[in-house]
């Protein structure tokens, strides 16, 4: 597979602050990445250095195995934080004078603005656009030049869940295009649902680097619940529990009861269990991993967040 | 090159405030120096002693080669405008962050400054060819008679005043990429040339060295010429010296401009 971006070492301190420290990374070509992390955990930073406006402190990168340069940038599209645009210029002009920087034929205006869905709109000027329209249009241009990989940087971010929809369907769409995207985000069900491989960013420090997939693996957790007086006890005796723990429902009711199993066993298991002790249960539900969850132990495990790095 | 150039312009050219402003720039200049001799005609009429000393049409104002140094020296006054216009388009690069999307979709950061440098160096030649065509019009109608080498004496002036119109056009780049701010930068290009002077006169205060300050070097280029009215002498060309002094100042301000954006995160 031919290895589209690979970091090495990369580094930026603002005065005493290490945005980012020391970074590794390596994205694929076809991977859609997600670049994880809490607000301020180095993601933009490190955009901004693969894409040239912010001078790395040390370290290396190089895209498709050469030098970074601004002519290799032309056939990178990205969106950086927020979408920037001319606000004096119309949505068609803007998209004509990215066009001409990034040496792309004026043919490709109409289609990207197809893609986006700004053809209706692409006579009106930047500033009478919508939030949700100047995120696509941001796309749009980004896509201007057929670009073979694309950064995107919180792409809903400020959305309605209508915006976001749209937004997500666009990226599910470029990806089926056989496009390597790099998506950073800090909305994780975002990442979970369109992204292959992701990496996990702290304080400017990657702390985990792996494919999705492997998300959803490990033990299963199930919730029960049933009306038995000593369902806690009789779920203790199922062999296959690993926890028995019991929730808060909302507003003083009484919640499920949460039950992790151990490997090889599944929700079916217990099913069978609680019907042979003679309870039926009104509600089984199997909790898949989530990748929020992960996230939250992967943070944990890199250590207590208000500990300064030194 | 040219590319870069038509960028810039196409940026420019959508902006109504840059008709506005090179508007009342090209229309004043136009107005001011090819309506001199009429305005002092008028007044002549109007106001009983104006002109009563000396009449007033036979001062050669408009008279070759006068005509061309006249013309230029007035319409050095107006270059703030020009330079107003383009702290305008270098700050808004900054307000909208439009200078780092430009550098992310694949402009090199020398190229962005290239392409700014080279709408000065247009609107220079802008101003340039335009007040050779006022001063050639103007000089072809006033003039009594008309001798080929009168006509073509003084007109290195012309060169002159490009340099002049661009290097100022320079500073005021350069000012628009450190300070970053449109209002702000237009204030300081409004005192530099004040705080200058005081530099040169209370500061410094070596005579020797006084031609070769930036911005004095580059309004030195075109000496006042009306004291020659009043029979004073009058330096009727452009000094080598300060012609190098000022080409210098306008190299060293796009090369600071250049550190500058290359140095920082944008």
């Amino acid at each position: 597979m031919e290895t589209v971006l690979s970091i090495q070492g990369l580094t930026k301190h603002f005065g005493s602050l290490r945005a980012v420290n020391q970074l590794n990374l390596e994205v694929q070509a076809g991977q859609v990445f997600g670049m994880l992390g809490p607000n301020g955990s180095g993601k933009t930073t490190t955009l901004g250095m693969l894409m040239g406006v912010v001078n790395p402190t040390s370290g290396d990168f190089r895209w498709f195995g050469q030098q970074p340069t601004h002519t290799v940038r032309k056939n990178i599209g990205a969106v950086l934080e927020h979408p920037i645009f001319y606000p004096y210029m119309s949505g068609q002009m803007n998209l004509e004078v990215n066009a001409m920087i990034k040496g792309a034929s004026k043919a490709s205006i109409d289609k990207v603005l197809d893609v986006i869905g700004l053809t209706d709109r692409r006579n009106d000027k930047y500033r009478t656009y919508s939030l949700g329209m100047k995120q696509r249009l941001a796309i749009g241009s980004a896509l201007l030049n057929d670009p073979k990989v694309l950064i995107l940087d919180e792409p809903t971010n400020g959305l309605d869940p209508m915006g976001i929809a749209e937004i997500r369907e666009i990226i599910k769409r470029i990806a089926a295009d056989n496009k390597t995207i790099i998506l950073a985000s800090h909305l994780l069900d975002e990442v979970q649902r369109v992204c292959t491989h992701f990496a996990v960013l702290r304080r400017g420090t990657l702390v985990h680097s792996g494919p999705i997939g492997d998300v959803g693996n490990g033990e299963e957790t199930v919730e029960v619940v049933a009306f038995h007086d000593d369902l806690n006890h009789i779920l203790m005796q199922f062999q296959g529990a690993l926890t028995v723990q019991r929730t808060n429902g909302l507003a003083g009711h009484v919640g499920p009861f949460e039950v992790k199993l151990r490997e090889g066993f599944s929700a079916s298991d217990l099913n069978k269990f609680l019907f042979e002790k003679g309870i039926v249960a009104s509600h089984l539900l199997t909790q898949k991993k989530s990748l929020e969850k992960q996230f939250l132990e992967i943070l944990a495990e890199a250590g207590p967040e208000n500990k300064k790095p030194r | 090159m040219l590319h870069l150039l038509k960028i810039d312009l196409k940026k420019l050219t959508n902006y109504r405030t840059f008709w506005v402003v090179c508007g009342m720039y090209f229309i004043t200049l136009a107005f001011v120096t090819a309506s001199g001799m009429e305005v002092l005609k008028f007044a002549a009429t109007k106001i009983s002693d104006f002109g009563g000393e000396l009449n007033i049409t036979r001062v050669p104002f408009y008279h070759f080669p006068d005509v061309w140094q006249n013309l230029i020296w007035v319409s050095g006054l107006f270059k703030f405008v020009l330079g107003v216009m383009i702290i305008i388009s270098i700050t808004n690069e900054f307000a909208y962050r439009t200078v780092r999307q430009n550098v992310i979709d694949g402009m090199s950061r020398w190229e962005f400054l290239q392409s700014k440098i080279l709408t000065n160096a247009v609107l220079a030649a802008t101003s340039t060819v335009l007040l050779f065509l006022i001063a050639l019009i103007t000089g072809l109608i006033y003039s009594p008679e008309l001798h080929f080498a009168e006509i073509i004496d003084d007109v290195e002036f012309f060169p002159a005043y490009f340099l002049q119109v661009f290097g100022y056009l320079s500073f005021a780049l350069l000012l628009g990429v450190f300070i970053n701010r449109a209002g702000l930068t237009i204030i300081v290009l409004m005192l530099a040339r004040a705080l200058e002077l005081f530099v040169i006169h209370k500061v410094v205060d070596v005579d020797l060295l006084t031609p070769y300050f930036p911005l004095e070097s580059i309004e030195g280029l075109i000496t006042f010429p009306f004291q020659r009215y009043v029979f004073l002498e009058v330096l009727d060309h452009p000094l080598i010296t300060t012609v190098l002094s000022a080409a210098f100042w306008t190299f060293m301000f796009n090369y600071f401009a250049y550190l500058k954006l290359k140095k920082s995160d944008i």
